[in-house]
């Protein structure tokens, strides 16, 4: 997603008027440039360009790995489309996901960076403390312990009598959003830098005209934070979009039950790799990141109206 | 000063040049080395052998492997192996991707699509067969590795399905022990007397198990798939079947959806090894996985048949052995499968591990020194042999797809969030999709 910021400083620099045999020295530096670059210009176009491209014209054939990709138009997308009822499933999964997951997450992680805030002691320890869960919950295995957790016989079901979370369509998807709300680390840490940047002459000016805490929360933090929860926001319903691994593992891969956990990445792994569908997988793959796209284009329009740049006025 | 300018250029150029490559080699060397890995320095063949299996078999795998390594000093074999699903999906990627393992292990469902789609060598061709020898083996079992006169893969064992038991929890329960070929009615009859008197289910809920439905098929005189590869039955006989299995589901005569929604293909997770049934309906081989479950010990009895005594049941080919297409060492290769097939002390090690083994001399041979689990499976494929019909060509290409699909489709009845007749529908027409 840096390509953009990294070609546009690479632009070639303004040639100066014909300088003869000679090759200028700005065009020396920049094939050096290039040489410093290669490692990663060769990564991006190897391992991700050329991989998208390939994806895109797969999405429009037929291709099961074994025998060549067989031309089929826009077949993939309309059996997507109209065919599949089992997509749309995932779909709903998916985005019943993101309201559920991606709001709590948020409140979550501004909640504990306030509590953070103010605190004289042990900020540090606490800080590291619950960004500990986002550094572990990305991994298998924190998923499979909470599979277990969740399951029939598992602590949960002996603490509160609820059954098997993971084996209750609706219930499932639950348990997933909680392993995801539960690492509310990263948004959190950003929160916390966030706040520190709230001059403390507004809190004060506030108190002194008698505002009470709640009134100082949504007058002078939230205005002052939009950027960095509108920054979050958008950050976590993109990744949001994506979630795999917690869903493969809690599920078992099966994005059971009843398909209530088959989120929309879990069933595009399914058709690629179950069911060798591969240009079907492709094609699910361009229409999610067109979905991520609209949706986050949707986020940065509503945001003129609720976000709020505290230097705006400044820069004229 | 030309000169030098000249001279700075070409320095420049070549350590630019030198920096671009060694660029490139640490970005390329993760994509080289395959070669290097073909052949030891000392020019010891180097075969790739991966499979799928538990931790019983890959032990039993390996001794086998030091043996030939022992007797073929000249070939070393790496092997890697994995789960079921897991591997089957590795082994796709690496297949496109021209990094097929020398030699692999196939399940029935994947021979048509490998075959056809060029990753396998004809093991009938004059190479492999100088080496490898088929001459003993069942020959009904040997054809469903053929196809369009080629073989593609030779079986290693075969299989059949079974209702197995808690062998102390069933007679606990006076129940009476299934009688040889007994009905499907006769088998429901059996799971409610089951769950009255033990006060759980008695068996899981096939309804989510293609290859159960398949035996049901089969004793109406029907089957999954046509010749030519279509499907062999409608949404009526789909409706029927789930119809059946959700009515005694709601009965709690079979496991309730909570459970079966936890099957993966592992015994372990199964309601009889989660220990909240008294049977369970899978594949013989893979039953040994419930002995350390449940120590007291397992029954294996045979499927159901239909109402008039036709038996769905069939001995399948329970895994082949095939060689990549571009391996560089075929001789090699199919001298590792006649090992692991026809050799009397492979054998005697691997047991029956992959299932009872095609090899009839072997087949006797290693009969009387079996113990254990290998016992009771090949005394109940003693008890079957001659009463079955011939085993179904293998499936087509679309259906290890459509096996996931099954399971799936069932969740949304034993959920009661579609009605059997509407989730056969919906499957028949994804089937026919998948098929085309």
């Amino acid at each position: 997603m840096t390509t953009t910021q990294t070609s546009a400083s690479l632009r070639r620099p303004e040639r100066p008027a014909a300088t003869g045999a000679r090759r200028p020295a700005g065009r020396r530096r920049e094939g050096a440039a290039w040489v410093f670059l290669s490692p990663w210009v060769l990564g991006a176009v190897l391992l991700t360009l050329l991989p998208m491209a390939v994806s895109l014209y797969l999405s429009f054939t037929d291709y099961d790995l074994f025998n060549p990709p067989s031309w089929v138009g826009l077949r993939n997308y309309t059996q997507m489309f109209t065919e599949d009822p089992r997509y749309w499933r995932s779909v709903a999964a998916t985005l019943t996901y993101v309201v559920i997951a991606v709001p709590l997450q948020l409140a979550l992680a501004l909640v504990v960076a306030l509590a953070l805030k103010n605190m004289k002691r042990g900020k540090g320890f606490y800080r590291s403390a619950f960004y500990a869960p986002s550094l572990l919950g990305a991994s298998m295995s924190i998923a499979l312990v909470w599979r277990a957790l969740f399951n029939d016989g598992g602590t949960v079901d002996n603490l509160l009598g609820t059954g098997g979370w993971v084996n209750r369509p609706g219930w499932a998807l639950l348990a997933v959003a909680l392993l995801t709300v539960w690492q509310f680390g990263a948004p959190m840490v950003i929160f916390l830098a966030g706040l520190q940047q709230i001059p403390a002459e507004l809190y004060e000016a506030a108190a002194v005209d008698g505002a009470s805490r709640w009134r100082r929360f949504l007058s002078v933090t939230v205005p002052m934070l939009s950027p960095v929860i509108f920054f979050n926001l958008v950050l976590q319903t993109i990744q949001a979009f994506q979630v795999f691994t917690p869903a493969f593992a809690v599920s078992a891969g099966k994005g059971g039950p009843a398909d209530s956990t088959l989120f929309y990445t879990l069933y595009l792994y399914d058709r690629g790799f179950v069911a060798s569908h591969m240009g079907y997988a492709s094609a699910m793959a361009w229409v999610l990141l067109l979905v991520i796209g609209a949706v986050t284009a949707v986020l940065f329009r509503t945001s003129r109206s609720w976000v709020f740049y505290a230097f705006e006025g400044d820069d004229r | 000063m030309p000169g030098n300018t000249g001279d700075r250029t070409r320095t420049s150029r070549a350590s630019r040049a030198a920096a671009a490559a060694f660029a490139l080699c640490a970005v390329l060397t993760g994509c080289s080395g395959a070669e290097d890995e073909a052949t030891g320095t000392d020019g010891t063949v180097v075969l790739r052998y991966t499979w799928w299996g538990n931790q019983d078999r890959a032990a039993r795998t390996e001794a086998a492997l030091d043996l030939f390594e022992k007797k073929h000093p000249g070939i070393e074999v790496q092997t890697s192996f994995s789960g079921y699903d897991a591997y089957k999906q590795k082994l796709a990627t690496q297949a496109a991707g021209g990094d097929a393992p020398d030699v692999m292990q196939l399940d029935y469902r994947m021979i048509d699509q490998y075959a056809t789609g060029g990753v396998l060598l004809d093991l009938a061709g004059p190479e492999p067969q100088a080496v490898l020898d088929t001459s003993e083996f069942d020959q009904g079992l040997l054809g469903t590795g053929r196809i369009d006169g080629r073989l593609y893969a030779v079986p290693q064992g075969r299989g059949t399905e079974t209702v197995v038991y808690d062998t102390e929890q069933w007679e606990a329960a006076g129940v009476a022990p299934p009688r040889a070929g007994w009905t499907w009615s006769e088998w429901a009859d059996t799971m409610r007397q089951l769950a009255e008197r033990t006060g759980r289910p008695g068996g899981t809920d096939p309804g989510q198990s293609e290859d159960a439905f398949e035996v049901w098929l089969r004793g109406q005189g029907k089957a999954l798939y046509t010749e030519d590869g279509a499907l062999g039955f409608t949404a009526d006989d789909l409706t029927r079947w789930w119809t059946f299995t959700d009515g005694l589901r709601r009965e709690g005569a079979v496991s309730a959806a909570e459970q079966t929604t936890q099957m993966d293909g592992t015994v372990e997770n199964t309601p009889l090894g989660r220990g909240t049934a008294v049977s369970d309906y899978n594949w013989d081989a893979p039953c040994s996985g419930f002995l350390p479950l449940i120590p007291s010990g397992i029954t294996l009895a045979p499927t159901p048949s239909g109402e008039d005594g036709t038996p769905g049941q069939y001995f399948k080919p329970s895994m082949f052995m095939g060689v990549a297409a571009d391996t560089a060492h075929p001789e090699q290769s199919a001298r590792l499968i006649d090992f692991m097939l026809n050799d009397p002390d492979a054998a005697e090690i691997l047991g029956a591990t992959r299932g009872i083994p095609v090899n009839d001399a072997i087949r006797e041979d290693i009969a009387a020194g079996l113990t254990g689990f290998d016992r009771t499976m090949y005394d109940f494929h003693t008890s079957l042999d001659g009463k079955l019909d011939a085993p179904p060509q293998a499936p087509p290409s679309g259906d290890s797809a459509l096996q996931t699909t099954f399971a799936r489709d069932y969740d949304q009845v034993s959920y009661e969030r579609m009605s059997p007749r509407e989730a056969a529908e919906n499957y028949v027409t994804h089937a026919k999709a998948e098929l085309r």
